[in-house]
């Protein structure tokens, strides 16, 4: 049994990162009321890029920070449509998803010759790192060890980013911002500066996840590497409601599922119905949070409507 | 923009904004978003101004040309209509495309199922059920919005890959066609596939009564109580609710006639065009529906218009694709660029041409 759960989760821990870098990327904005519909189209930016910048440099690392900044430039043009234009969110997000998806699928074959699949030569992918004591220890070994910087990464930024938004001045503006933005303008928070940094790190941590898809996965930028992933985070941080434990939470879940979806695939499952699992996960939650709010909001109006009523009239 | 400001945009400008404004509103977007394009041919060493020469060549140069501009045109008008019922009620349904897979995979299946009935009575129920599938599918987060005010963004939009994993696995796993190695479902039975209007091209009733529903949706705004009802609660639901409107029946109704736009989308293209249901056959006819909203200002006439212009684009781009080495997913840049651009760049303009006219 647990020999199971110890290979499941082993080969869910890559499969999870780029879904977890992502989702607390996304989760940052949401905090500070942007819904990044755009992280799919970053991801993909951010795997290229680290795969171009590999090949050229050759170095994996220089690779991953270009991806990381073009990522935060990239969130911030998509953040000044939202909070200094006027754009609305959703349709800018979904603007950039296709904008992107047609610059690549346009780009690959005209600038590169390629149809989909760029392996540029000298093209450098991530070290697995061993866990040195930690890689020893059965069952667990497998799970924390043996992967890319970037798992790993993704694991710290869990904790860290809850220190952010909990504990420090800046993560409480960027909540402050996120739930009442005309309240926090009047207590001197710059919102917009908030909100459009909240979109450039979202940028960063999705191009940081497609860095993970081109240089820690496989070693080779697809077209369509990110394969929804994007909008797999959303329903991460939807799932978990914008906190760092509970999404962190549904991204493992989700990256369970994918890891998964091999697997279930051989031995008779359909692959399609593995993969529309996140989506219904999402869809049902969402379904049970706002039907146990409704029903509290009843609650609570009954309890008041009895006060009233058994309260004497001229009291 | 908030959601109640694109129900507002949708509402139309104020009788005060100028004729010339609109129009540079109207039209901005369209030459912006070309713009972009040609940047990306120019910087690609290609020949932009030929290239666009040749796209209007072949989207608008002779019958042939425009038969199969109309064709391109007509599912995304379907999905423009679509997308236009439910921005202007307030509802910000992305799930056109998931109607539109049901749609499509429901009317394929009476296409293939019920191969004894007469053409008429088959090409009938074909479009009936793809209608009634994509109103199931649209129903759901509807009334979830309505009742429980779970936000239909998310919901509309997982349900779109919902949809198309779960019309891939139907197909894939209980109707594929024997002998075929993708995930195809059998052809539609011989009198369930539309005639051409004009000679050999994929011209068919579909695109009329697509029109037809366009008409039909200018009809519903302009002169209906339901349309009426459906623009107060998106102008204002607090107001809706004062003036005695029942905001979550309206906004399920809404998602009814979207939903029902996105199936017949979806049945009108397989009866029409594929034949068969195909997994992942849609190129985005759902996300290309809400730029044609977006580029129309969810007006029937702004939709027809904007459908057009996709639709010529998608096919001078496919046409292009054939003759040179341009892959048509330029046209998603142009289409990307026009989704951003609509919602930012109009208001801005549009703002600016109010302040000058009360100046």
């Amino acid at each position: 049994m647990l020999e199971v759960l110890s290979t499941i989760l082993a080969s869910a821990a890559p499969a999870t990162t780029a879904i977890l870098l992502a989702a607390m990327g996304g989760l940052i904005n949401r905090q500070a009321g942007i819904v990044n519909i755009g992280l799919e189209a970053i991801m993909l930016v951010g795997a290229f890029i680290a795969v171009v910048v590999s090949a050229a440099t050759g170095s994996p690392f220089v690779a991953v920070v270009s991806a990381a900044l073009v990522g935060g430039v990239v969130g911030l043009f998509f953040s000044i449509t939202i909070t200094r234009l006027g754009g609305n969110e959703i349709i800018s997000g979904l603007g950039l998803n296709l904008l992107v998806v047609g610059l690549f699928g346009y780009l690959l074959p005209v600038a590169y010759g390629v149809q989909g699949t760029l392996i540029p030569t000298g093209l450098v992918g991530l070290p697995s790192i061993q866990l040195p004591l930690i890689d020893a220890i059965p069952l667990v070994g497998p799970v924390l060890s043996g992967h890319d910087p970037l798992t790993y990464l993704s694991w710290l930024s869990v904790p860290l980013v809850s220190l952010f938004l909990y504990r420090t001045a800046a993560g409480i503006a960027l909540r402050a911002t996120g739930a009442n933005e005309e309240a926090a303008l009047a207590a001197g928070i710059p919102t917009r500066l908030v909100r459009d940094m909240s979109t450039v790190v979202a940028g960063m941590f999705a191009g940081l996840a497609g860095a993970q898809l081109s240089l820690g996965v496989v070693t080779l930028f697809n077209k369509n590497m990110t394969g929804g992933r994007g909008f797999i985070a959303l329903a991460a941080f939807y799932f978990g409601d914008a906190r760092p434990g509970l999404t962190a939470l549904g991204a493992l879940i989700f990256g369970v599922f994918e890891s998964a979806s091999f697997r279930l695939q051989s031995s008779g499952w359909p692959p399609q119905i593995v993969q529309s699992l996140p989506y219904l996960v999402v869809v049902g939650s969402l379904t049970l949070v706002a039907v146990r709010q409704a029903w509290q909001t009843r609650a609570r109006a009954e309890r008041i409507a009895l006060r009233v009523s058994s309260t004497p009239p001229g009291e | 923009m908030s959601r109640s400001a694109i129900a507002e945009v949708a509402a139309g400008p104020s009788p005060a904004a100028a004729l010339a404004g609109r129009a540079l509103e109207v039209i901005a977007p369209f030459l912006i978003a070309l713009a972009v394009g040609g940047l990306v041919l120019a910087v690609t060493g290609r020949d932009a101004i030929g290239t666009y020469g040749l796209l209007v060549e072949q989207s608008l140069g002779g019958a042939q040309a425009i038969a199969n501009t109309l064709v391109a045109a007509t599912p995304i008008l379907f999905t423009g209509l679509a997308t236009g019922v439910a921005f202007r009620t307030g509802v910000f349904n992305v799930g056109v495309e998931g109607s539109l897979y049901v749609g499509a995979f429901a009317a394929a299946w009476v296409g293939f199922s019920f191969t004894t009935l007469p053409g008429p009575l088959l090409v009938f129920l074909a479009v009936v059920s793809g209608g009634l599938a994509g109103v199931a599918w649209a129903a759901v987060p509807g009334a979830l919005r309505a009742w429980w005010r779970v936000d239909e963004v998310v919901t509309t939009l997982m349900a779109n890959y919902i949809a198309i994993l779960f019309t891939s696995y139907l197909v894939n796993y209980w109707f594929l066609a024997p002998g075929v190695a993708n995930s195809m479902s059998p052809l539609v039975a011989a009198q369930a596939q539309l005639s051409p209007l004009v000679g050999s091209t994929q011209l068919t009733l579909a695109f009329p009564i697509a029109l037809v529903a366009t008409f039909l949706y200018w009809v519903l705004f302009r002169a209906t109580t339901v349309g009426y009802r459906l623009q107060i609660v998106g102008m204002s639901p607090r107001f809706a609710t004062a003036s005695g409107i029942h905001v979550a029946r309206t906004i399920i109704v809404a998602m009814v006639i979207s939903g029902l736009l996105g199936g017949l989308a979806g049945a009108f293209q397989i009866l029409a065009v594929n034949h068969r249901f195909i997994a992942n056959f849609s190129p985005g006819y759902g996300f290309t529906g809400i730029a044609v909203a977006l580029l129309g200002r969810n007006s029937a006439p702004g939709i027809l218009a904007a459908a057009l212009f996709f639709g010529a684009l998608a096919n001078g781009g496919s046409m292009i694709q054939l003759f040179s080495d341009i892959p048509l997913d330029l046209i998603n840049v142009v289409q990307g660029t026009v989704m951003i651009i609509a919602v930012i760049e109009l208001r801005r303009l549009g703002r600016l041409v109010r302040a000058r006219s009360h100046a």
